[in-house]
């Protein structure tokens, strides 16, 4: 069975350091440069932040276009295998998140691989690597807890359940 | 030609917005040795460029915009940059320092400073964008608010474009008008004021460069360790947990909370806007400037009532004094909103709220009457007329236009011994710290180099108990008199100290309230830490004593520009309610600050003459600075 992760943040926990981005671009390239970092942080409105790293979609849309078969689909992972990349950047159109694009000195395209490196850099401890299957128990749990709430109150208020 | 030194751009730009001119300057090798970058920078250029006596308002004042060797290398808490000018407020130097996401990104794009100068025909602002720098008219922003600016100027270049910017108070010349970025403020000593009368709105930047270093791979190392440091730092945990409004609750029992213009220091009603209750009820989340650790901004919600809606940030400390507790305000609502108000007009709160202050304690002694105010009854806790007055100063109205001059140009208009109630220091309305109460911040206000100012020497240790910190920093024999807020022992050497440390800070763009300062009390990061930060990111050979050399430089600089304004020890002063008037209550009873003799032994450890406080040559000379000497000899202004 294949166990399918994401880079997971909720936007209301992060807090846009971007310290994500300093460690993914000084593992991958040894250097700070925003441009190089497989993760991105936008920061939209007085409280939104989100890291956006790619997805590991399970039919990728960006290898679908590629001419090279630079993009590839194996286990879990869209895995991009550079030497065969001709920075034609087809799959940063095809791709519905602008989690993959173009390195800005070599030209071909780079993605996050999962590799990690991140995650102990996030101040927060919002930003994880997580099966989907762990975000969609989440957010039951978050709903269930949002009902308790409400149904604590009704139950309190209500003099029928009070009489029982 | 590649810069010498790693870790920086190597690069200045010159705006010339008389003649709509920008030039790329190189940045020069010894600029960079002896004074590092931020205030340092500011600093030089200034003593530099802006001759004596010249009316801040001149265009040939200079509108200098700094950033560090560190900044944008991902080091942590190093997100700051900085803003220099002659201050319109004080007429002596004048610098502010703000964190976000503009820092970074003006590395990114290859640049150490913007200097600009002159006053432009027409509104203008400054698109910076990699190699391409251009003035652009500024007609869709002028007149607009901070934040509206950076939506507007974010639309026109891109979202991931940084923007720092003047409000309508910088327009308006009010005299202590900031700069802000992302709801951030450079607040400090009028530099937005500086910046509305060069007709230059903002400064709009987008980088995409590698900031390349020395020693990639040693800098990042200890760059871990210290983030390692930082993860398990009480005083970071505190930050992240709250922001700086904790303290209001802290400061209030050791009454050194200013209540009413400093009539007090103690307030019965400090839970009401202390950080706990923030955290409670009104917090939403954290919000955190490039590499920052301690996320100390919070945007709020208030939930009901007439100020309902979302805010991007809570009140600081300061904020919380200077718009709260200062004017009897114990309404969140009420100052969260204020707050709000003097970020979209870009004024400092701490100025705003104590200039106002100072207008209520006049009102209430009948110094200021209705005839003053244009009918306006000031009373303290008159919530409404907090709100209409920071309209009115920002938009220069009525009675607003008086006080947009700050509190002692007001004072002077006035007359009737209104000057009395004037808390200021040089001009500057003094920060959340009444010195009776911590002796050692009384000393740092009356010395600042900007004016009355916490965050010049940011004496931390005498606070509250921190016996094993003041070993840890100086060593046992400090102990126990500097640990006693009251005792004046040691204090004129832990500010001093202390002032060389934040001229260091200020000039690596580091944050002194969570970054660097805090674990400084626990000896983590330290001259010998911040040399070994520089040298693996730049390869510049610069040991821990060197480092302490550069701070001492900078605050001999900043002194000697101030001395040729006309400073000295007599402007070295504080509000006679300090030196005169007991403190009222709580433990601080019946204590004013021994001013005369603090300064005595400050002057004579800086090694400045006790009776002028101006700086002998043999001083400039060991700190490399002859040439200041020679002007400063030339204008007689060296001790005799």
């Amino acid at each position: 069975m294949v166990v399918k992760k994401i880079l997971y943040a909720d936007p209301l926990e992060c807090c846009g350091c971007r310290n994500c981005e300093i460690a993914c671009s000084v593992a991958k390239e040894g250097i700070m440069n925003p441009h190089k970092s497989r993760i991105r942080v936008v920061r939209e409105g007085p409280v939104i932040d989100m890291p956006i790293a790619c997805r590991q979609c399970a039919d990728p849309p960006c290898a679908k276009p590629c001419p090279t078969n630079a993009l590839v689909k194996e286990n879990d992972l869209v895995v991009l295998y550079e030497e065969n990349c001709i920075g034609c950047g087809l799959c940063v159109e095809e791709c519905p998140f602008g989690a993959i694009f173009i390195h800005p000195d070599k030209g071909t395209a780079i993605k996050c691989d999962q590799c990690g490196e991140c995650l102990d850099f996030c101040p927060t401890g919002a930003l994880k690597l997580v099966s989907t299957e762990a975000v969609a128990h989440e957010k039951r749990i978050d709903l269930a807890q949002t009902r308790v709430k409400v149904i604590e109150e009704w139950l309190l208020n209500s003099k029928d359940m009070a009489e029982k | 030609m590649a810069f010498k030194f790693k870790g920086y751009g190597g690069k200045i730009i010159r705006v010339d917005l008389g003649r709509e001119k920008t030039v790329s300057q190189p940045l020069s090798s010894d600029m960079a040795k002896k004074f590092l970058g931020g205030n340092g920078f500011v600093t030089k250029i200034l003593w530099d460029e802006v001759k004596p006596g010249l009316d801040p308002f001149d265009p040939e004042n200079r509108l200098i915009f700094a950033i560090g060797p560190l900044s944008g290398t991902g080091w942590p808490q190093a997100g700051r940059f900085e803003v220099g000018a002659k201050s319109p407020l004080t007429g002596i130097y004048g610098d502010a320092s703000c964190c976000g996401h503009w820092a970074s990104e003006l590395k990114f794009a290859g640049y150490d400073a913007i200097v600009f100068q002159g006053r432009a025909s027409k509104p203008v602002y400054l698109w910076v964008d990699d190699d391409k720098v251009e003035l652009k008219d500024a007609k869709d922003v002028w007149g607009k608010t901070t934040s509206e600016t950076e939506k507007i100027l974010r639309e026109q270049h891109g979202k991931d474009v940084q923007v720092a910017s003047c409000g309508p108070a910088g327009e308006n010349l009010v005299r202590f008008a900031g700069i802000l970025h992302q709801r951030r403020a450079a607040a400090r000593s009028g530099i937005g004021a500086v910046m509305g009368s060069k007709k230059l709105k903002a400064v709009a930047v987008h980088g995409s460069k590698d900031v390349a270093l020395a020693d990639p791979e040693g800098f990042y190392k200890f760059s871990r360790e210290i983030i390692e440091l930082y993860k398990r730092d009480k005083f970071i945990e505190s930050r992240a947990k709250y922001g700086t409004p904790i303290l209001v609750e802290l400061m209030n029992e050791i009454a050194r909370w200013p209540v009413k213009n400093f009539q007090t220091g103690y307030t019965p009603h400090a839970k009401e806007i202390g950080g706990e209750r923030i955290r409670e009820e009104y917090r939403i989340k954290d919000r955190a400037s490039f590499g920052c650790w301690a996320r100390c901004e919070k945007p709020l919600m208030v939930k009901q009532g007439p100020y309902r809606r979302i805010y991007a940030k809570q009140p600081e400390y300061e904020s919380l004094s200077a718009l709260g507790a200062r004017n009897w305000i114990h309404n969140l609502d009420v100052i969260i909103y204020a707050n709000e108000l003097c970020d979209e007009y870009g004024m400092d709160t701490i100025s705003t709220g104590g200039t106002i202050s100072w207008a209520i304690e006049c009102y209430e002694k009948g110094i200021i009457t209705k005839e003053d105010t244009g009918g306006l009854i000031l009373s303290w806790g008159n919530t409404e007329t907090l709100i209409e007055l920071i309209n009115k100063i920002a938009k220069r109205e009525g009675f607003g236009n008086l006080l947009a001059e700050g509190s002692l140009r007001a004072s002077k208009k006035i007359g009737k011994g209104s000057e009395k109630y004037v808390m200021h220091v040089k001009g500057m309305e003094i920060a959340a710290q009444d010195g009776r109460a911590q002796k050692s911040m009384g000393l740092a206000h009356a010395t600042s180099s900007r004016g009355a100012d916490h965050l010049k020497a940011f004496p931390l240790l005498d606070e509250v108990v921190m016996n094993e910190y003041i070993v840890a920093r100086y060593g046992r024999e400090y102990l126990p008199e500097m640990a006693n807020r009251l005792d004046i022992k040691h204090k004129p050497f832990e500010v001093k100290d202390g002032e060389e440390l934040c001229a260091l800070c200020d000039s690596l763009l580091l944050c002194k309230s969570a970054g660097t300062s805090l674990p400084l009390f626990t000896g983590a990061v330290y001259y010998p830490e911040m040399a070994k930060a520089v040298k693996l990111a730049t390869g510049m050979n610069i040991d821990a004593s060197g480092m302490r050399t550069i701070g001492e430089r900078i605050v001999n600089l900043q002194r000697a520009f101030n001395i040729r304004e006309g400073i000295s020890r007599k402007d070295d002063t504080l509000p006679s309610r300090f030196t005169e008037e007991p403190a009222p209550e709580g433990p601080p009873k019946g204590h004013v600050v021994e001013l005369e003799q603090l300064l005595d032994e400050y002057y004579k450890l800086r090694g400045w003459d006790k009776e002028t406080g101006l700086i002998p040559r043999k001083k400039l000379e060991a700190l490399d600075l002859k040439d200041v000497a020679d002007s400063l000899e030339a204008m007689g202004k060296l001790p005799r």
